[in-house]
């Protein structure tokens, strides 16, 4: 008796499930988010294919919609640039051409520039070059890492052999290096000045999310199935290591986030699983982690750290944040220039996005910025 | 004015600029001509696997070693032809006149000619290697029936001659392709690679491109040998004195060019020599277009003195690159541009860079104002007619808010413009209506006869590069051929459909060195921003407001250009082409590049700018950008 059976293939949608950085990206209404880098300006991508602008400045709502714009994975606005968004879509890239000055609800689709590369579908990540020159395009199924020029709509393909293609990508904030991770075992870490790059093997599994410090010099990451998270340190970059990416010879566990009791003022609560994702904020002095518990046994938390890079590397516990009654959170991401510490916006299954104000006196300004901050809105936080 | 800085570069001591440029090529060359002798090793190693299994022929090895040299000799010339070819700024033909005129000026027929005979001798080496029918030239003709012919006869091998002139005929066409893809520009990369991966990167697209040529090459050989082929096979025959075979099928026949082998030994025979030739080509391009980080140590201390003296195009391409990449990833050089020269303390280098990039950007503004006005004055002379039709390529296009004042702002700013006589220049700006009106330019209508036309031709020879890309003035070789040009245009004043501007091509022909003006806005900019922490003596801070005066009004002007009709157009993509286009778009990498530079500045100043001394207008706009607003 022959049994002919084949693995069952993958579609588009299982893929960018797979590897969003959302942690229902299948189910839940907010598929996508991303702070713009210089004003208080944000991006959200729906479960109906729309994307809604929200700004703090104006009480106008620009809705992005395009027949091209199927199964948002990811968004990325431009640096240096007042409003162009990269938003990743099922069979390309598009790229928005917003007026910042405009009052209109629904933008033409004349505005948006199409990107498209043979087989590089679906797109799962973008990451912006700091400087604002190129843009990153990665997908799962294709080895090859595109950087376009968006002007010249010009693309440069970086490829490799093995590994299968790219599922996230990480630009430091300096400009220096970028991590691209891959479905396999094994993720590689770019110099962005002549491209060369180093290979790091993990032994569990694939590299499932990543940040970097704000000078470049070091890369927090974990791995899918595991709860600990690693850095890796890279010789800081002067500009005279041409070729050279400068990674140290091996990683290191810096946190362990697997499952402990916690005595509370509620009584006992138990915490800890697998990391989905992680973002540092800007100043480099709090990190942010989405905890995902076992289904219906535990909960998913998104637990806070408190960092510091220089002199030593250091991580302590802060507290955990939880929503109301029924919200898992979906994605996390720091605003990239609030003055007074850090602002963390969560969005949550339910639909709602909230904002967390860290306020304390830090050493690095991240950005200078003459818009004011938002107002701020709060969900419970437990210390 | 003599200034020295540290491990000095003395003015008198033109050298080391030559010497550099020598260097390159030198290298690009040795470096091509290695490559391809390897290239031909490995084809002969898959005819010596064969030869093991013949008996081992004395002759043959010797036919080798000559054809090997042979086409060393030939990958020479080839080299050769790309370094008195090559140019950075590509030569965009205006019309179609012109891109005939291109193709029978002198330089290119010896191009083509020079091509084709290479062509000839690669194929003659490739038929000698294959053996078999191929082999030779002449041989005996098969016996005839009849004894009456005793002495046997020497006969045409008309497959040999095939691939004779398949060769020519693949070489006349490359020549032709190098010529109408502008094949001689050397397009910069987006980004920085070491030169072995960018050519591994690009082997695999090389190797696919040649395979789809060939076939193309051998196909029109085909047509065109079925029906002019008897010329040559008449000519060679009374000339050598050879007999046409007439046992054997003649090859000029569909029965004869239906022979596969032919087809796929011509094919192969294509594919060797489009292989060794772009291989050439890329190695070329590769070696003068990417910089090496040891030229930056070389040239480290020269970079201002290269700025300001008048050197090759390449060499100022290399030097704009090398202070864009210097301004973002070298710290200690940029320490070198901010510093103060000893004993008198003046910031030589900072202020001989910054001139240079202005006065770069303001050419380049001028330029544009140029061509607006004469396009202006053109539209005002046609009468137009009809509704209008305006189609906001663009987003921000409907907001055409009426800046009635900057027209005047701009041409304070800047010298003086000739302008035709009884032409208003400032009206045509100052109301959305008229601007408006504009966009309904006829285009397809013949531009011959009327004034503007010719000054708007006239600048077309002014961009020819073609010849030495070392002579940046052209003006001698210019004259001759618009003395053809206009001979021709008088001649052929009926024929609107020839001598009519395509409007695409003028448009890029204006931008055609824009590369060099984004280079000098990167540069530029990420050295102001990066003097915000580490310029120590201020010496950015006085020429703050030049600067921030002469982007602003460059991106004024640049914004104005691209309301005028079918520059916001994008040319279509042809995504996975061996062949660089990016020219077409230049364009549009130095609007994004120029916003890009603005807000690099005013982010990383912020507030401090409303410090700085600039004119009204000028403030609000900056207020503009530093809401990112713009």
């Amino acid at each position: 008796l022959i049994v002919n059976s084949s693995p069952p293939k993958l579609t588009s949608e299982d893929m960018i499930a797979a590897f969003s950085q959302a942690v229902d990206w299948a189910g839940c209404t907010i598929r996508a988010f991303a702070w713009h880098p210089h004003t208080s300006k944000f991006a959200v991508a729906l479960l109906d294919d729309s994307i809604r602008v929200y700004n703090s400045n104006s009480a106008t709502i620009p809705s992005l919609k395009h027949r091209l714009q199927r199964n948002v994975a990811a968004m990325a606005w431009k640096p240096l640039c007042a409003s162009i968004l990269a938003v990743a879509c099922q069979s390309c890239v598009l790229v928005w051409h917003l007026d910042p000055t405009s009052l209109s609800t629904r933008p033409s689709s004349g505005c948006a520039q199409v990107l498209s590369y043979p087989g590089h579908s679906p797109v799962t990540s973008l990451a912006w070059a700091p400087s604002g020159e190129v843009l990153l395009s990665a997908s799962p199924v294709n080895t090859a890492m595109l950087v376009w020029d968006v002007s010249t709509e010009n693309c440069v393909q970086l490829q490799w052999f093995g590994g299968g293609g790219v599922t996230y990508l990480a630009w430091s904030p300096d400009g220096s290096k970028v991590l691209a991770a891959a479905p396999s075992a094994v993720f590689r870490v770019w110099e962005a000045q002549m491209w060369t790059c180093e290979r790091w093997p993990t032994i569990k599994g694939r590299c499932q999310t990543g940040c970097w410090s704000p000078d470049g010099s070091r890369l927090l990451f974990t791995v899918l199935g595991a709860s600990v998270i690693y850095s890796l340190s890279f010789s800081e970059y002067r500009g005279e290591m041409q070729g050279q990416v400068g990674g140290s010879k091996t990683a290191s566990i810096v946190a362990d986030l697997s499952e402990t009791t916690f005595e509370t003022l509620y009584g006992e609560e138990r915490i800890g699983g697998e990391i989905h994702s992680m973002v540092w904020d800007p100043t480099g002095e709090r990190l942010a982690v989405i905890i995902r518990g076992k289904k219906e046994v535990l909960q998913t938390v998104i637990a806070v750290f408190r960092t510091r890079n220089s002199p030593v590397f250091e991580l302590l516990p802060c507290g955990f944040l939880r929503g109301e009654c029924g919200a898992q959170p979906q994605l996390i991401a720091f605003h990239p220039c609030f003055k007074k510490g850090a602002l963390l916006t969560v969005c949550w299954s339910t639909g709602k996005i909230s904002h967390i104000p860290f306020f304390f006196m830090s050493a690095h300004v991240p950005c200078t910025s003459s818009s004011p901050s938002p107002v701020i809105a709060s969900t419970s936080v437990c210390e | 004015s003599f200034y020295y800085m540290k491990g000095s570069c003395s003015p008198l001591n033109i050298t080391p600029l030559y010497a550099l440029s020598g260097l390159l090529l030198t290298d690009s060359v040795v470096f091509s001509v290695t490559s391809c002798v390897t290239v031909v090793l490995l084809q002969c190693s898959e005819q010596y696997f064969f030869l093991i299994l013949d008996s081992f022929n004395d002759l043959y090895t010797s036919y080798v070693i000559f054809c090997i040299l042979l086409m060393s000799v030939v990958i020479l010339v080839i080299s050769i032809f790309n370094v008195e070819f090559y140019a950075v700024v590509p030569s965009i033909p205006c019309s179609r006149l012109a891109l005939i005129g291109k193709i029978i000026h002198p330089q290119q027929v010896i191009h083509s000619v020079a091509h084709a005979v290479m062509g000839m001798l690669v194929a003659w080496c490739a038929a000698v290697m294959t053996k078999g029918k191929f082999q030779f030239l002449a041989v005996p003709c098969t016996p005839s029936e009849s004894l009456d012919d005793a002495v046997p006869q020497m006969c045409l091998n008309e497959h040999h001659l095939f691939f004779l002139l398949s060769g020519a005929f693949m070489g006349y066409s490359y020549s032709l392709l190098y010529l109408i893809n502008n094949m001689n520009y050397l397009p910069f990369p987006v980004i920085q690679q070491y030169k072995y991966l960018r050519f591994r990167r690009s082997l695999p697209l090389l190797v696919k491109h040649t395979c789809v040529e060939s076939l193309y090459f051998v196909r029109n050989f085909c047509v065109t040998y079925y029906f002019f082929g008897y010329i040559p096979k008449v000519w060679i025959s009374t000339t050598m004195d050879l007999h046409i075979d007439s046992k054997l099928h003649p090859l000029d026949t569909l029965t004869g060019l239906l022979d596969l082998s032919l087809f796929y030994h011509a094919w192969l025979c294509g594919v060797f020599l489009l292989i060794t030739w772009y291989i050439v080509f890329l190695c070329f391009a590769l070696y003068n277009t990417t910089s090496d980080p040891t030229f930056a140590e070389e040239t480290d201390q020269c970079l201002p003195k290269i700025l300001n003296s008048n050197p090759p195009l390449i060499i100022k391409f290399l030097a704009l690159q090398d202070l864009m990449l210097l301004s973002q990833y070298s710290p200690v050089r940029r320490q070198e541009v901010f510093s103060l020269s000893q004993p008198g303390g003046h910031p030589h280098n900072w202020t001989a860079i910054s001139r240079e990039c202005l006065s770069l950007l303001s050419d380049l503004t001028q330029r544009l104002i140029a061509q607006q006005e004469a396009a202006a004055a053109n539209g005002r002379a046609k009468q137009p007619a009809g509704e209008l039709k305006v189609t906001p390529q663009t987003p921000g296009m409907s907001n055409i808010a009426p800046r009635a004042s900057m027209s005047s702002l701009v041409k304070s700013s800047l010298m003086p413009l000739k302008t035709s006589p009884g032409s208003d220049v400032g009206s045509p700006f100052s109301s959305p209506a008229l601007s408006c009106k504009m966009g309904i330019l006829d285009v397809n209508s013949p531009w011959h006869g009327s004034v503007q036309s010719s000054q708007v031709t006239r600048r077309g020879p002014k961009l020819w590069t073609s010849g030495s890309g070392r002579d940046s003035s052209t003006a001698l070789e210019a004259v001759q051929p618009r003395v053809i040009y206009t001979w021709l245009q008088n001649k052929q004043q009926q024929n609107a459909l020839i001598s009519s501007q395509h409007p695409e091509a003028s448009i890029q022909a204006v931008f055609s060195d824009a590369q060099m003006h984004i280079w000098a806005l990167e540069g530029l900019s990420h050295l102001v921003a990066a003097s915000f922490t580490e310029d120590q003596f201020g010496v950015v801070q006085t020429t703050l407001p030049a600067i921030l005066n002469t982007l602003l009004t460059l991106q004024e002007v640049v914004d104005r250009h691209f309301k005028l009709p079918h520059v916001s157009s994008k040319p279509p993509r042809i995504s996975g082409s061996l062949v660089d286009t990016s020219y077409k778009t230049l364009r549009f990498a130095l609007r994004a590049s120029l916003k890009t530079a603005l807000y690099r500045i005013t982010t990383v100043f912020g507030e401090h700018l409303n410090a700085v001394q600039v004119s009204t207008e000028h403030k609000k706009r900056l207020q503009q950008f530093l809401e990112y607003k713009e």
